[in-house]
């Protein structure tokens, strides 16, 4: 499982290749190049979190995404979030993402990155202008507790599980 | 259960549990800055220590074009300089006519006792950065409180008004595009004077809005700040009208239009700060202009 970037990723080349991916992101990009220009910072931060999860984790992914907030003119915390739950998600792929060759991992990052995305337009939809208010996530915690009313009922009522029953 | 040389509980959190708690932070983030704005501090902060980073960011690329400009062929600058010294025999002719314009509009003014419109005074700026956001187009300018800007200050580039300044650090400031979504701005058509909204619609283009549907607006027209809102100034172009059409489910006339300003590759900006106005009601009958003394 030792690879040859988790052997070489010290604490000087983690931290220098992040800055890097923060002094790309202060170029005056504009036009067409930024259309596709990559999120730099988020690709360098699950980078090291799927390699070096011992040195860069969610606190590094938060503060980030504190910064991201703030260059796009964004509410705080839109970027932070979708960060965090990007290194979350790739934590828990991690084993699974280091056996394949690089053009799969990229193919596996897809998703992640794609989910980041939707994640801050979801989290800024919700704090800028939700179309309805608030309230409207009120019946997930009624389904919460509905949930726990029937777990508990069957469970009274059929010992452990339904599975054996069947 | 657990081996007994095994721990019984782990000292770290796992992944889920430390997920869950900066979701929290976040979340706290979130309501802090979108309900309360009390963040402001943090992002004055952040401007402080990015500014440097985007100046020394834009070096090479400034070095670039100071390269470029000093190979750049002299046959070439003399056709230039021919170019703009033709431009400005023109401009000084219609210079003297505004300039006559000037003299004649303040006496009229004086003669029916309106209030004269405000001097302005421009800072110039240069274009930092653009963010890329889903709910707003801002671009940073490297110009902020320190050279008097202010929240609400019109921004225009060479060819037509580019948005307006939305927060002000100390040495740099936002700018919401007039091109983003949201973004209203009051015009009239300059061809027949109808007043209306443009609003943004996110693409880098503008859109006409609430025109009925028997509106004379063609393609082509030009649309500048009606002033009415004593935000922008009055007659800043601001947009070129480029398609109009009828839909059958909307009273309205569907009108697109395209900004003048290059929103997306101009450098160079000005930013028009004018005084603030304050209204009062005239002193003379206090009684009948109540309602309007409290719009100000």
């Amino acid at each position: 499982m030792i690879n040859a970037a988790q052997k070489a990723g010290n604490w000087r080349r983690v931290m220098g290749t992040l800055a890097v991916a923060v002094l790309l992101e202060q170029l005056p990009w504009a036009g067409w190049v930024i259309e596709l220009l990559p999120d730099f910072v988020l690709v360098g931060v699950l980078f090291w979190v799927l390699h070096q999860p011992a040195k860069v984790g969610f606190g590094l992914a938060f503060m980030l995404g504190l910064l991201a907030d703030f260059q796009d003119g964004a509410v705080f915390g839109q970027h932070a979030i979708a960060y965090v739950i990007g290194v979350y998600v790739v934590l828990f792929l991690r084993l699974r993402l280091l056996q394949f060759d690089p053009l799969r991992q990229a193919a596996q990052l897809f998703p992640i990155f794609l989910a980041v995305q939707l994640i801050v337009l979801l989290v800024g939809w919700l704090a800028v202008t939700p179309p309805v208010g608030l309230g409207i996530l009120m019946p997930v915690l009624g389904s919460t507790v509905l949930w726990y009313l029937i777990a508990l009922f069957v469970r009274l009522l059929h010992g452990k599980g339904l599975q054996d029953h069947a | 259960m657990a081996a007994p040389d095994q721990l019984m509980f782990a000292r770290r959190l796992g992944p889920t549990g430390r997920l869950f708690i900066w979701f929290l932070i976040g979340v706290a983030c979130v309501v802090a800055d979108a309900r309360y704005h009390a963040l402001e501090g943090l992002r004055s902060g952040f401007s402080v220590l990015i500014q440097p980073l985007r100046v020394a960011m834009r070096a090479p690329n400034d070095m670039a074009s100071e390269l470029s400009g000093f190979f750049v062929r002299h046959r070439q600058l003399q056709q230039q300089r021919d170019a703009l010294l033709a431009e400005r025999a023109q401009q000084s002719l219609s210079v003297n006519v505004a300039r006559e314009l000037a003299r004649e509009n303040a006496e009229l003014r004086g003669l029916l006792q309106l209030q004269t419109r405000p001097g302005l005074q421009v800072a110039r700026a240069a274009m930092l950065y653009k963010g890329y956001d889903w709910f707003a187009q801002r671009i940073t300018l490297d110009q902020g409180a320190g050279s008097g800007l202010r929240g609400g200050l019109p921004v225009m580039d060479a060819r037509g008004l580019m948005g307006q300044v939305s927060r002000v650090f100390p040495g740099s400031s936002e700018v919401t595009l007039v091109s983003s979504p949201q973004q209203l701005t009051p015009i009239l058509v300059e061809r027949t004077g109808q007043r209306g909204l443009v609003a943004g619609t996110g693409q880098g283009r503008l859109e006409l809005r609430y025109m009925p549907a028997q509106t004379d607006i063609r393609q082509g027209d030009r649309l500048l700040t009606s002033g009415i809102d004593r935000v922008y100034p009055a007659g800043l172009p601001v947009a070129r009208v480029t398609r109009v059409s009828r839909s059958q489910s909307s009273p309205y006339l569907r009108v697109e239009c395209l900004p003048l300003a290059g929103l997306e590759h101009s450098r160079a900006v000005l930013v028009l700060i004018a005084e603030p106005q304050i209204i009062q009601p005239p002193a003379s009958k206090p009684a009948a202009s109540k309602p309007q003394g409290g719009k100000s």
